[in-house]
């Protein structure tokens, strides 16, 4: 008996250090790597060099997953809010709620690799849209959507029922209780919840790979276009072996990005306004 | 006006729901219906079962067999669910009953952080360490193996484990510590022998689904678990399902029956993702109303 609590003990403090560990060493491989190879000139110059990417920067690619991204998050995020306020505030019935539910859980397990297929089927092919930024960001938008939805209504639950319940009281329609009420008091949380799907969509690799991230392209110009992105652009300098220290380069922009968006959120998260505003 | 505004606010929010759930049914049906031209040139047993895969023509005839892709889907799967539940769940202890609420709130975002790491970075420091770790120890040949494979992927289901497990332990050291503590039993006695055996069906229900995301994930198993249609052993290459699509589809001409194969392997495991992700939410309803009661 004894002998089974201090391992379960010892099995937790070791577990926790391990996971941290893995933690920093990722972060600190990818930084320490990667920091001579970031220079102002590799951040805002295209790719160059005779093999195409040995030399010169990843400009493109950055303003590519920034495209990529900003497109999913506004395809994803709408819905997924509104799926969210429909849960929470209008769905009466039990049974469409859990049915609801159940998609959404379904959607979450689509594996990305298989929701590139349905974009370049649907999109690129059938619609005749060909690889561009708005067929990814269709396949991007599907996976974070339910990412958002399942933040956005678990805020909007959390909410105090006398919020909402006094402002019903008080006669205030739906419509005024939710854009007055409901949405500034998690704001906190919907913004750090669109950061963190943001966050994801922005790493994605599989979606985009033949739905419209490309090898090598200039500025995006229009969503019709292709572009390049940066986890794409990483794959292909390892895959074609292209240069070592690009990767490490384009790999230490990725994880400040995730860095930086992480603690944006949380910091936000933080910043819950849940009581009413003195005058 | 103001009831304009709510009718088509809420038929707004209808609508935009509509669609979500259309999102799914969409996707379900064009996979469909670019898989099943596959099935005119091979049969489903020979598809699922096949063990080559041959799509161009080199003078024996082109085949079209996944049986080794989704054993090795399988295979890699379940080594890095085995992994990542061993130190998952001892992690998941630690922050639902060895720290205080402010230690939780700082190490919770590192969790969400871990998270947040795209696979092909993960991808990437696999190959750069442990590939060449693997490679230095002369374990695997090259170092590109279903257990290279299987540890990265352990790591990146970790985040996930975690935070499911350590949620439901959360709450049921809540319920049962006052009781136990006022039985005079040793906190850390009630962490082993109350927290621990019943958060075990929770726990259950998080590894399966976890294992449905190790299924589906791409980059960073391809980058490093070779790809050679082999059935997979532990310290042999394999090639899981997702890692076929991405590799081939660009080369596959549109239309080809090739493609379509590709197609049908695709709809194989949005299938099992499928049925896996309906059967937790089932199966989780029923734990549910049995804990209600």
């Amino acid at each position: 008996m004894r002998v089974r609590t201090s391992l379960v003990r010892v099995w937790a403090y070791a577990s926790m250090a391990l996971v941290l560990a893995a933690l920093v060493f990722l972060f600190g491989y990818v930084f320490w790597q990667g920091k001579d190879v970031i220079t102002w000139e590799f951040l805002s110059t295209a790719p160059s060099g005779s093999v195409l990417g040995s030399e010169g920067g990843i400009w493109p690619a950055i303003v590519g997953s920034l495209c990529f991204t900003l497109t999913a998050v506004v395809l994803g995020a709408i819905p997924a809010i509104a799926t969210a306020l429909y849960l929470v505030f209008y769905c009466r019935s039990r049974r469409l709620q859990s049915a609801i539910h159940l998609v959404i859980q379904n959607i979450a397990g689509i594996p990305s690799i298989v929701l590139g297929l349905f974009a370049y089927s649907l999109l690129v092919r059938e619609f005749a849209w060909g690889r561009c930024v708005l067929s990814a960001g269709v396949a991007l938008a599907i996976m974070v959507l339910p990412f958002i939805e399942v933040r956005a209504e678990k805020a909007f639950r959390e909410l105090p029922d006398a919020l909402v319940q006094s402002a019903c009281a008080l006669g205030c329609s739906k419509l005024y209780t939710i854009r007055t009420i409901v949405l500034p008091a998690c704001r906190g949380e919907l913004v750090s919840g669109v950061i963190l799907g943001a966050c994801y969509a922005m790493g994605a690799t599989a979606p985009l790979m033949f739905t419209g991230g490309v090898a090598y392209a200039s500025l995006p110009a229009s969503l019709t276009k292709p572009a390049m992105a940066l986890p794409l652009h990483l794959y292909l300098l390892l895959a074609q072996g292209t240069s070592m220290p690009q990767a490490y380069g384009t790999a230490f922009v990725l994880m400040v990005i995730v860095l930086v968006s992480n603690a944006l959120a949380t910091g936000y998260a933080r910043r819950r306004n849940r009581t009413w505003k003195q005058p | 006006m103001r009831t304009i505004g709510n009718f088509l606010f809420s038929n707004l929010i209808k609508l935009l729901t509509l669609l979500t759930v259309l999102s799914l049914a969409f996707v379900l049906i064009f996979i469909v219906q670019e898989a099943l031209p596959a099935f005119s040139e091979t049969s489903l047993t020979a598809f699922l079962f096949g063990q080559r895969w041959m799509p161009m023509d080199y003078g024996n005839g082109v085949s079209f067999g996944i049986g080794n892709f989704i054993a090795g889907t399988l295979a890699v799967s379940a080594l890095a669910i085995l992994i990542a539940l061993l130190i998952g769940v001892g992690a998941a202890v630690f922050l639902s009953c060895a720290v205080s609420e402010n230690a939780r709130s700082l190490l919770y975002p590192l969790i969400d952080l871990l998270a947040g790491i795209p696979s092909v970075i993960y991808g990437f420091i696999g190959l750069c360490v442990l590939v060449k770790l693997f490679q230095r120890l002369g374990i695997a040949g090259s170092g590109h193996s279903v257990l290279t494979a299987a540890i990265l992927l352990a790591v990146m289901l970790l985040p996930f484990l975690v935070s499911s497990c350590s949620e439901t332990m959360l709450k049921i050291r809540r319920r049962y510590l006052p009781a136990a503590s006022a039985l005079g039993i040793s906190y850390w006695h009630t962490v082993a022998h109350v927290v621990l055996p019943l958060s075990a069906r929770n726990i259950l229900l998080s590894v399966i689904l976890a294992t449905g995301r190790a299924m589906g994930e791409t980059m960073a198993v391809m980058m490093v678990m070779g790809n050679a249609n082999l059935f997979p052993t532990l310290l042999g290459k394999g090639e899981t399902i997702a890692s076929l699509i991405a590799l081939e589809m660009g080369t596959a001409a549109a239309g080809s029956t090739h493609y379509h194969a590709l197609y049908a392997a695709g709809l194989v495991l949005l299938v099992i993702l499928l049925a896996i992700n309906t059967g937790i939410a089932l199966l989780r309803r029923r734990l549910l109303r049995q804990e209600g009661a």
